[in-house]
């Protein structure tokens, strides 16, 4: 495939084979992202267009259709792309204003919508980019803009810092315990072990080491069976735990890289200091494995409960995420607030929060009885005080459930038979549910304890 | 369809929503028509993600089947299987505490190594553990150390050296190899670390930085624009109060050493009283030689407001020197109130029944010249120390307008060590007036010059200086013979072949006073002159090696209490001093019981004050002093004590003139010569200072002195009675001496506190 008449580079749209869920073969169309080249056999970074991010990866030249492929078209592309900096799934290079030979390695301008010129690389092996740090040192500094992401929050919804570097996974796996992790997405995990085919993280207390014999020497070292934080809820063998992201620093930091593995708009530009971390562990024998975490704002402007969270892969698609959302309510409710995550939500965030609200109003509108006769009612607001769910999301879920209708001069709430009897099924399968008994849990008013 | 003609009302999340469920449910068409009119409300998601092909396909399976199919699920990169060698890896089973877990703050890290072997390392240990024994944590402890302690260079050979104290060949072959390791290494550290942020920014936009530290300003509260301003303010300030601090400190030591002069003053005018100088002649004679050293930066500057007041109050008293202090001792008492602040009283009661009422504090002021000058303008607080020190004071009258003055920016080199046993600089005070007049023989026109002293003029002359006194003629009648034994010794000596002095140098050698009988006057005199010697030498010698700085010596002074400086060195000196005076009488005894008492005394003072020199020189004082305390009451035992001892008892209640040793031995032999106990006994205890002070200071005694001066009064009226002190609490001789110390000490102490506190 890799014809010597056809140079296939970055930018460049093609499609190519990937099996869907049904172990199906497709052609979806993808964008060439990286090139590299390994032992003389050449490896493309691609993205599938329409696809999210986290399904990006290299391929080998033999999946790549390239009857089809498309030349990134400069002229035409540039100015409407202009409009739309980083706007995704597009990838800068398409961007680029390529004036020399295509496979130079020559820096080239990208025109941002701020007005600056940005340089970046055009798409080079991974492994380059690592050796040549001081260039990217001044190509950083060169760029002259001093904008730094807001302070506040854990996520990026500008993606005007994105570049190739980010843009790209970087860790292949992962190992943390009894499993093994395919990163989704960049994180800044030290570059030298970016290269290593697996990065063993301590199961416990996350540390990342680059071989296995590095993780034996250090579990002799490390004696910790759970995260590193108080216990301030457990049932069964589910517990959470509480880690202060300013007195433990290389626990959460720990925890952000390896979040940032599966969080596409993560952001680990500033410290941890003003989150706290809860993380969701099940006990077995060897101790407390870490399931799942969200991390928190110690105090919040827009009324965030949740800054980031996740499930980790292996545990996910087994209700623990609906389990870590409806214990971040639950620590509303005892602070007495209304809350909701952080945006922007990611494709499984949305899905998850959406059946989680869904779920939690059609309980509290499930169990209303009509007293003396009446048809039962309720408010919006009461609803978002008994849930701690924020009215926001309580009226985008009614609309998404297709419930709130407008009749006779007012509004109603409707519950039509399939959401019904869809709710019942799906509580049926939600075995894991937060015993509000069970958190021993004090809200500290951060306020008052200096900014963080 | 027409119900859309009116518009339907905002959602009004106040208002109550009826619940309509399955067949009640009334006009379905209606509405889902109006159901436009309710804002859409945004996903939170991004544009771009929300239009991604899985979640469309599978928010649309959710709305239509009401639950998640398994194909239309988001897909994910799927994670490998399970890994088998999990239960080797994490060994050993964790049983569930019954209570929550609650971690201690600050209790997590056992100091663990952040470095982690691999098997490379582990090839080099096995090659290693072939010759010696290396564990694996102490490999890692060793490279960790290694890594931590380069930054941007590798540490050297040299520095890891310091740095891990191992074994030279384990260290070397693990410096090597770790050298070798992390030149290959492509992080830069074995121990892999998320990369930091740069302060200059040239980091802010590398995605490989993370956790960059929030600036500042977010850091402090929003609602004080002016927060920078202050903390530099606050820097500022705490500048300047450690400046402040350093200045205390140095006022401090100044005060101390005032205080110190007051009481030497005090004591020579007690000395001289007992001497009955009261011409001044006496005074004049001992100041002389003491024009040459130079043991202080600057001439001594009183504060004019200061001495005006003190002049003018005793004008008796400020000529001392050259006129008739009879009245001195009495007369002095009030004047100690001078210098005296009320704190003085309330801490002392005991010298406060002597006192008459202070007067008002003098203002404290404090300015540059307050620092570098020695003056009495704050005087006040501090506690008298018996050490007398200030030499200084001395130069200022002997020579009158030729005074030696130091020069701002001239440097100048410490006295030889062979001049100096000649002319005691610094901190022996004591010392110094020990030397000063002796009973004094020559070895050529073999002959007693009565009560004499030598120095060494400035061009290196040896000079006597002879005091007159009553007794003069007596003495000269004295048979020199009786000084042979010490005088052919001192022959010997260059520096001494035309004079026997006291200050002969191989006075070290104690064998001629061992054998020396006690019994006739002459030798009776011998011994005490002997004795002074000896105890001169010892002490004067080395204390001058080691005071090659005045200032030091004035700074140190109070601390020392007069005593030998200690070290190493000066404690063999000391035990040379003791080893003399075994042979001697017992106020050798007591110079060292004293001694060891200063040290003590030192020590107490030191530990307060917090300086590190002064907790090193407490060091070495505490050392020395259990040295000495040994090595004093060893000698007494041997031999010495029965004449010590005997002298001791005889003359217990005179000598119990606040430790006067000088005084002590001399009372023994009043009837002949009475000039002998005043030649040298005012200059035992009393050391630096000048006619000139003396006349004010005579004029402003300080508050150990009025027992002690009462005490001296009486002993040298030869008043045997025991009961001389009217501080009762002093019942012994050993207690006597220290007495007024211990006061001073307290006095220091308390001082030392109040100046901490400001």
């Amino acid at each position: 495939m890799t014809d010597s008449s056809v140079e296939i580079v970055e930018g460049c749209r093609l499609p190519v084979l990937r099996k869907n869920q049904e172990n199906e073969d497709e052609w979806p169309l993808a964008e060439i992202l990286s090139v590299k080249d390994t032992l003389g056999r050449k490896l493309y970074y691609v993205h599938y267009v329409d696809f999210n991010k986290r399904l990006d990866e290299w391929v080998t030249p033999d999946r790549l259709d390239i009857k089809k492929l498309q030349f990134p078209k400069k002229e035409a592309k540039t100015p409407t792309k202009n409009g739309l900096p980083g706007s995704r799934p597009s990838s800068p290079d398409r961007d680029v204003v390529r004036e020399a030979t295509l496979d130079s390695f020559y820096p080239t301008y990208v025109h941002c919508t701020n007005g600056t010129t940005r340089r970046i690389l055009p798409s080079q092996p991974g492994r380059k980019r690592k050796n040549c740090g001081t260039d990217e040192d001044s190509q950083d500094s060169s760029d002259g803009i001093p904008s730094a992401p807001r302070m506040t929050g854990s996520l990026v919804s500008d993606r005007s810092h994105d570049d190739i570097v980010t843009r790209m996974k970087n860790i292949d796996c992962i190992e943390l315990g009894r499993h093994r992790l395919k990163p989704w997405y960049f994180s800044p995990y030290p570059q030298e072990l970016t290269s290593l085919p697996v990065l063993y993280l301590c199961e416990f207390c996350l540390k990342y080491l680059k071989s296995l014999k590095c993780l034996q020497r250090h579990l002799t070292k490390c004696n910790l069976r759970h995260p590193p934080g108080n216990e301030i809820y457990r049932k069964g063998t589910i517990s959470f735990f509480e880690i202060d992201g300013r007195k433990n620093k290389t626990y959460s930091q720990n925890l952000c890289l390896l979040a940032k593995c599966f969080l596409d708009h993560k952001t680990l530009y500033y410290d941890t200091d003003p989150f706290l971390f809860y993380v969701m562990t099940e006990y077995d024998s060897k101790g407390f494995h870490i399931v799942g975490y969200f991390s928190k704002e110690k105090e919040s402007t827009e009324d965030y409960n949740v800054a980031c969270i996740l499930t980790l892969p292996p545990y996910q698609r087994r209700g623990y995420g609906k389990l870590l959302i409806e214990f971040s309510y639950e620590l509303s409710k005892v602070e007495g607030k209304t809350g909701t995550p952080e945006k922007p939500l990611s494709d499984l965030g949305l899905l998850s929060y959406r059946s989680y609200w869904s779920q939690t109003i059609l309980e509290i509108l499930m169990e209303l009885k009509s007293d003396n006769g009446e048809r039962p009612q309720i408010t919006i607001n009461e609803i978002s005080e008994i849930t701690s769910v924020k009215k926001e999301d309580v009226i985008s879920t009614l609309q998404y459930l297709n419930l709130i209708n407008y009749y006779k001069g007012q509004y109603i709430l409707t519950l039509s038979e399939d959401i019904v009897e869809g709710h019942e099924r799906a509580m049926q399968k939600r075995h894991l549910r937060i015993d509000p008994k069970c958190l021993h849990f004090t809200p500290k008013d951060w306020s008052k304890r200096g900014k963080w | 369809m027409s119900k859309l003609s009116f518009r339907a009302r905002a959602l009004d999340a106040a208002k109550p929503l009826p619940i309509y469920r399955n067949g009640d449910i009334p006009d379905l068409n209606d509405c889902v028509s109006i159901n436009r009119a309710v804002p859409q409300m945004p996903t939170g998601m991004e544009k771009e993600e929300e239009l991604e092909h899985h979640l469309q396909r599978a928010i649309c399976a959710q709305q239509v089947f009401r639950e998640k199919k398994e194909s239309m699920v988001i897909p994910v990169p799927e994670a490998e299987g399970n890994i088998n060698y999990y239960d080797r890896l994490y060994k050993g089973d964790f049983r569930q505490p019954k209570q929550l877990i609650h971690i201690q703050p600050f209790g997590l890290d056992s100091e663990q190594p952040d470095y982690d072997m691999d098997s490379e390392d582990e090839t080099l240990l096995n090659r290693l553990n072939r010759k010696m024994e290396l564990k694996p944590l102490q490999f890692e402890i060793m490279v960790d150390r290694l890594e931590k302690a380069s930054a941007n260079q590798l540490v050297t050979l040299q520095e890891a050296k310091l740095l891990l104290n191992e074994d030279d060949y384990l260290l070397k072959s693990v410096y090597d190899y770790w050298v070798r390791k992390r030149k290959n290494c492509r992080g830069p550290s074995l121990i892999p670390q998320v990369k930091q942020e740069k302060r200059d920014g040239s980091t802010n936009n590398d995605a490989y930085v993370a956790f960059r530290r929030r600036t500042e300003k977010m850091q402090t509260r929003k609602n004080r624009k002016n927060d920078e301003a202050s903390y530099e303010k606050m820097l500022k300030l705490r500048r300047e109060f450690s400046r402040t601090v350093t200045i205390l400190e140095m006022i401090k030591k100044r005060e101390k050493s005032k205080r110190e002069l007051l009481h030497l003053t005090l004591e020579v005018v007690e000395k001289r009283y007992q001497l009955g100088d009261f011409s001044g002649d006496v005074l004049s004679e001992v100041s002389v030689p003491l024009a040459e050293k130079t043991v202080y930066p600057a001439p001594i500057c009183l504060p004019n407001g200061n001495r005006h007041k003190t002049e003018n109050k005793i004008k008796s008293h400020k000529s001392v020197p050259k006129h008739h202090p009879h009245n001195v001792t009495v007369k002095v008492e009030p004047h100690f109130d001078f210098v005296r602040p009320h704190k003085k009283y309330t801490r002392r009661p005991k010298l406060e029944t002597l006192r008459p009422p202070s007067r008002p504090e003098r203002p404290h002021t404090v300015n540059n010249a307050d620092i570098k000058q020695y003056d009495f303008h704050s005087s006040g607080e501090e506690d008298y120390l018996l050490s007398p020190s200030s030499e200084p004071d001395e130069e200022n009258d002997p020579d009158g307008a030729f005074v030696f003055r130091r020069r701002v920016g001239c440097s100048y080199l410490a006295p030889l060590s062979e001049q100096s046993s000649s002319s005691p600089v610094g901190l022996a005070g004591t010392n110094a007036m020990w030397q000063r007049n002796a009973l004094t023989a020559l070895s050529v026109p073999r002959r007693c010059v009565g009560v004499a002293r030598r120095r060494l003029g400035r061009g290196g002359r040896l000079l006597l200086d002879r005091s007159s006194a009553d007794l003069d003629r007596a003495l000269r009648h004295l048979d020199p013979g009786a000084f042979c034994p010490f005088v052919a010794p001192s022959d010997a000596f260059p520096l001494n072949t035309d004079t026997h002095m006291d200050t002969c140098t191989n006075a070290h050698d104690p064998a001629p006073f061992r054998t020396h009988p006690q019994r006739s006057l002459a030798q009776l005199l011998t011994d005490i002159q002997a004795c002074r010697w000896r105890y001169f030498q010892t002490r004067s010698l080395h204390q001058n090696q080691k005071e090659e700085s005045g200032k030091k010596a004035l700074q140190e002074d109070d601390r020392r209490g007069g005593g030998p400086i200690v070290t190493s060195s000066s404690r063999n000196a000391v035990l040379g001093g003791v080893q003399c005076s075994s042979s001697m009488t017992g106020c050798s005894l007591i110079v060292e019981n004293k001694l060891v008492f200063r040290n003590t005394a030192s020590l107490d003072t030191v530990s307060k004050t917090l300086d590190s020199a002064s907790a090193q020189f407490a060091a070495s004082a505490v050392v020395s002093t259990s040295n000495k305390e040994s090595k004093s009451h060893s000698p007494a035992v041997n031999g010495i004590l029965p004449n010590s001892g005997s002298r001791q008892t005889k003359f217990s209640s005179s000598g119990s003139s606040s430790a006067r040793l000088s005084g002590a031995s001399s009372k023994p032999l009043p009837a002949v010569p009475q000039s002998l106990p005043h030649g040298h006994g005012p200059l035992s205890s009393v050391s630096a200072v000048s006619p000139a002070h003396t006349h004010h200071n005579s004029a402003r005694p300080c508050a150990p002195s009025p027992p002690a001066l009462k005490l001296a009064t009486i002993a040298s009226s030869l008043d045997r009675v025991p009961k001389v002190t009217p501080a009762s609490a002093i019942d012994s001789i050993g207690r006597d001496k220290h007495e007024p110390e211990r006061l001073a000490l307290n006095g220091i102490a308390e001082t030392t506190v109040a100046m901490e506190v400001t």
